[in-house]
């Protein structure tokens, strides 16, 4: 397949740092950044995991933010292309990355990889999302202008989450037995049409 | 029981202990007799019934019904709701034996049905929360992102309107929907097993 990383100066660099990295230490570090990889608003490490890094890599900070966006970088192309791991093996290869950093990267890959995908694929991004039901059914017995009434009446919350903002809105919304049939008829054409695609 | 299936309204559950003789479900085109048959012309009702009721004897009604549509009494699309309805009350009537369906029984019935209407107007004027007035929704499948070339992934688009004016559109995940529509199914439910408990245990 084409090759997913470019061997731009940057990167020649980084595999420089790479490669000297202390091998018992990489797949830790490996694993941490493709576990968070599909959060990412979030940066891998705070500020107190980034110092510690430092210390045990014996890496200047500038140097190991380059570690880290390269191997971001790697795992998010593997994620893209969806990448086999041999193909990824022999990608890195071509990078001069050494044999066991690149195995590593492998090995990471062929266990979690598609565990990653699959995170991805989960996060849509739309700016409202449902993310919260909730319901309540009651039994109406009367009301100000009607004795006796016996009616039921079920309340559905719906949790709305805006994707940008901490904002969630809550729609209370009110149906008897024949609006709540109705709504579920419609749910289940479009569950229907969910079928259809599979 | 004359299915309408699908699209059907629940009778009140008051004064008696049977259910309506039509079922636990009045359908759609019964249902909207009442509103049709307002201010109908006297005449015209009997020319229909009879009509209806040939048509049920097993006789070919179509010159009578062609009669009544060209005399313009009726406009044609309320006659066609009317003729439905007519057809399926008189049809589940019919079917009962006569001793299961006396005629005060019947008068009986089809007075609910008028009260289902009466009741759904009283039913507005209460304190509530909004319901829905317009829903519409979308299922899209997303093939690519800036994150995965090949993504695939189905989701639902929601737009609903509510009685209080508000609008919202939301996207719904596949697994919320699924949970949404298990949640639904389940207050259905428990609506059923109420309205069964309410006909029997509470008394007014």
């Amino acid at each position: 397949m084409a090759s997913i990383i470019k061997e731009t100066q940057s990167i020649k660099e980084a595999v420089v740092l790479i490669n000297g990295i202390d091998s018992g230490k990489f797949p830790r570090l490996l694993s941490r950044i493709l576990q968070r990889l599909h959060l990412k608003a979030e940066r891998s490490f705070s500020d107190e995991e980034e110092e510690k890094l430092q210390m045990a890599l014996s890496l200047e900070k500038s140097n190991l933010h380059l570690v880290i966006e390269t191997v971001s970088f790697i795992l998010e192309q593997a994620v893209y292309h969806n990448i086999k791991p041999a193909s990824l093996q022999q990608q890195l290869e071509n990078i001069h990355l050494s044999p066991e950093k690149a195995e590593a990267f492998t090995q990471i890959w062929a266990s979690s990889g598609q565990e990653s995908i699959e995170k991805f694929r989960q996060r849509m991004f739309a700016p409202k999302k449902l993310e919260n039901i909730g319901w309540q059914l009651s039994l109406q017995m009367s009301q100000s202008s009607q004795a006796k009434v016996k009616s039921p009446c079920a309340v559905l919350e719906l949790g709305i989450n805006s994707e940008d903002s901490e904002d969630s809105e809550k729609m209370f919304l009110e149906f008897n037995h024949n609006n709540l049939l109705h709504f579920y008829n419609k749910l289940e054409t479009i569950q229907s049409q969910l079928d259809s695609l599979t | 029981m004359a299915g309408a299936g699908k699209t059907a309204a629940v009778p009140p559950s008051v004064v008696h202990d049977r259910s309506n003789f039509l079922g636990a479900r009045i359908p759609t085109e019964v249902d909207a007799l009442p509103k049709h048959l307002q201010d109908l012309d006297k005449e015209a009702f009997r020319k229909l019934l009879r009509a209806v009721v040939k048509a049920l004897e097993g006789e070919d009604s179509r010159e009578s019904v062609r009669k009544i549509a060209e005399s313009g009494v009726v406009p044609e699309e309320r006659m066609s709701y009317i003729i439905a309805g007519m057809y399926t009350l008189l049809k589940e009537a019919l079917r009962l034996p006569l001793s299961s369906l006396k005629q005060e029984v019947f008068k009986e019935d089809l007075r609910d049905l008028r009260r289902a209407e009466l009741e759904a107007a009283a039913a507005l004027e209460r304190p509530q929360l909004p319901s829905i007035v317009d829903f519409k929704w979308r299922v899209d499948v997303t093939i690519s992102t800036s994150s995965l070339a090949r993504a695939l992934q189905p989701s639902i688009l929601m737009q609903m309107k509510l009685s209080d004016g508000t609008a919202y559109r939301f996207e719904v995940p596949v697994s919320k929907f699924q949970e949404l529509r298990y949640n639904v199914a389940l207050i259905l439910k428990e609506m059923n097993d109420l309205e069964k408990r309410s006909v029997l245990k509470i008394q007014d």
